[in-house]
Parts: structure tokens; sequence; C-alpha cells
């Protein structure tokens, strides 16, 4: 049995760039890889929101209501449920004068029961030490 | 000799993120790698047959034409590709579409990703 | 961690390269990242310039740029697409696309 840790680090906000989606989408992916490997192998995803990457968390997203696409949100909560690990840089919230209180925090709704993780930023580099592949968004 | 996989998410038309992932899977290809080229949103546009070449713009059908026969393996993402209208019809030959999921299966016993995002 | 660094843009968008302390990094200066080893704003290099880091540019990129390699800082290692690919595969063990 092998594994292949990739690490998602998303920098940047979302919406006028459909990148910080793109990193949810491909990471939630990872359920539905075993198709391409043996048995047992397998490839897991570790998403990371850093610097105004960490804007991609606020909760409450009108994007359905307002363009009629998913929010950035759902695809968090999403990542939750398919049980990824998913980190948010403490000092960048701590920056844009954010606290856990204005973030999507969990998927609770809808039957997860997995939270994301706020830490500081030396844990998303112990993370990224950890990880075969950086894929940086 | 290893394995790279390239994943691009730039347009083919607007950028030249692609026009540098195509060389290093050229430069990669000559030096005995092999090569996976993943494109996945705007990338997409890459997998389009008929590209015309204008010299004002990015053109990259013949030398990706000519890097396939050598080897290299290009996958378009197939939700991003229907998403823009970019249909199995008019697909590049020898370009395969598939889910997101391949571009992790391809990570998966590569020796070095290279992942060119953050359009 | 040995990380490889692609640079992109001259202005950069984002400070993770700022906050990246991998025990070995190496910034390879790509399209519009080439103009860090030549341009001087104001007079003054780029910060990028002032790294630890082992510094390569483009050769194809600073030359479609009309800046010839020959005049890039010293700090800088002109390479071509296949050293980008030997560094890739020899010098480093993963890399990031800023």
């Amino acid at each position: 049995m092998a594994t292949t840790k990739l690490g998602f680090i998303v920098q940047r906000p979302g919406y006028k760039s459909e990148n910080p989606k793109l990193a949810l989408t491909h990471a939630i992916a990872s359920q539905s890889v075993e198709i391409y490997l043996d048995d047992d192998d397998e490839v897991t995803c570790d998403v990371a929101f850093v610097g105004e990457g960490v804007l991609n968390c606020i909760k409450d997203q009108k994007a359905l209501d307002n363009y009629q696409f998913n929010s950035t949100e759902s695809h968090v909560k999403m990542g939750l449920l398919c049980d990824l690990n998913i980190f948010i840089c403490r000092e960048d919230l701590e920056k844009y004068g954010m606290s856990e209180s204005d973030i999507v925090l969990n998927a609770e709704e809808m039957g997860g029961d997995m939270d994301v993780k706020v830490v500081p930023y030396e844990e998303i580099t112990k993370m990224m030490e950890e990880m075969k592949h950086l894929l940086f968004f | 000799m290893g394995k790279l996989t390239i994943g691009c998410f730039a347009s083919l038309v607007g950028s030249t993120n692609l026009d540098f992932a195509v060389k290093l899977a050229g430069a990669a290809l000559d030096k005995g790698h092999k090569v996976d080229l993943w494109v996945s949103g705007n990338g997409t546009m890459l997998s389009l047959q008929e590209q015309r070449a204008f010299k004002d713009y990015s053109y990259l059908e013949k030398p990706v034409k000519e890097l396939m026969e050598k080897g290299l393996n290009v996958t378009a993402c197939e939700a991003c590709a229907e998403a823009r209208g970019y249909h199995d019809s008019n697909t590049l030959e020898g370009v395969k579409r598939f889910s997101m999921d391949w571009y992790l299966g391809s990570t998966f016993d590569a020796d070095r990703v290279l992942h060119i995002g953050g359009e | 961690m040995k990380l490889a660094v692609f640079v992109s843009d001259y202005r950069m968008t984002v400070d993770t390269l700022e906050r990246l302390k991998p025990e070995k990094m190496g910034i390879i200066l790509v399209q519009n990242g080439v103009y860090h080893a030549s341009v001087k704003e104001n007079g003054n290099a780029s910060s990028i310039l002032d790294s630890s880091a082992d510094l390569y540019a483009l050769k194809e990129d600073l030359e479609t740029r009309g800046i010839d390699p020959a005049n890039v800082d010293s700090k800088v290692k002109v390479v071509t697409f296949g050293d980008v690919v030997d560094l890739m595969f020899n010098d480093y063990e993963k890399t990031a696309w800023l």
C-alpha cells in the first residue's frame, strides 16, 4: 500500500478567478482517484488557505442566489464532508480582522463531522513539509 | 528517468502559461522523462482542434501534436471543457478527457509535479 | 524540504514567497518574473535578489522580453528549459508556481 500526499495551497480570493474553487474540486476528486490506482494505493489531499486565500472561507456566501453557481463556501463544506484536512491560517484571518466566528467552520448541517483547522502559519509549513507534492493556487 | 506531471489551468490565448508548460514538457521528453500534461479550467482550450495560427496569438496545436507523437500524454478536464462548449467532437485527436481524479492519479507515481495555477 | 519556486510575475500579488522557509530553495525566474533579474526600480534591484536562495532565470523568457542574458545580475544563473528540467529532477524535490 502506498500513499501520495498532495498539499493544495490557496493564496488568492475566489470568484474573479475560478482557481480557489478548482483547488477544492480537484482535492475532493481524491474520493474517486482509486479507479486509476492499484488496490490499497491512495492519493490524499490537504488544503490550506493562506494570505488573501483565507477570504474564501467567509461564511454566508450567496453566490448561488446571485450568480446561480455554487459558492466557495459550499465547496469548503463538501471538502469537509469528504474528510479533507482543511487548514486556515490564523495570522492571516487576524490580519483581515476576522475570527472563527466569521468563517465556515464545519458542515454539520450536511451531516459532516470534520471541522476546519484554524492554525498558525507554522502548522501549514509543517503540512507542506509532509506532502510529496505541492499545488499552489 | 522519471515522470513529470504538469497541471496547467491557464488559457491558450491570453496567457503564456500554457506555452511554458508545453515547452517544459518538450524539454523533459527530450531528456527521456515521461510527461503527463493535465489541462483544467481555461487550460482546456488547449484541447480544441483546428486552432488557427495567427502571429498575434499563442498557437500550440502543432507543437502539442508533435510532442504527443514523442509520448506526451495530454488530458483535459471533461467538466471544465464541457462548461466551455468544448466537446468530444471538437477535441484534438489524441487528447483524452477525464474527470479531475485523473490528475490526482497521475501525481501518484510522479517524481515531480509542477502545478501552474493562479491565473 | 528542497523547493524550486517558479516566480512568473514581476509585481507579486501574493506574499507566499517570503513566507516559504524550506531547507533549500531555488527561485526560477520565468515569464515576467525574469524582470527581477535585471530591472532596477528607482535605482534599486529587486529584493528577490537579496534572497539566500539559488537564483535562476530562463534564457528564452529573458530574450523574449529584450533582456540580454549577459546583462542579468551576477547572482542569477541563466538557464534553458532543459536546465530547468534537470534542476527539478536533480536539485529539488517539490515545486511551487507563484
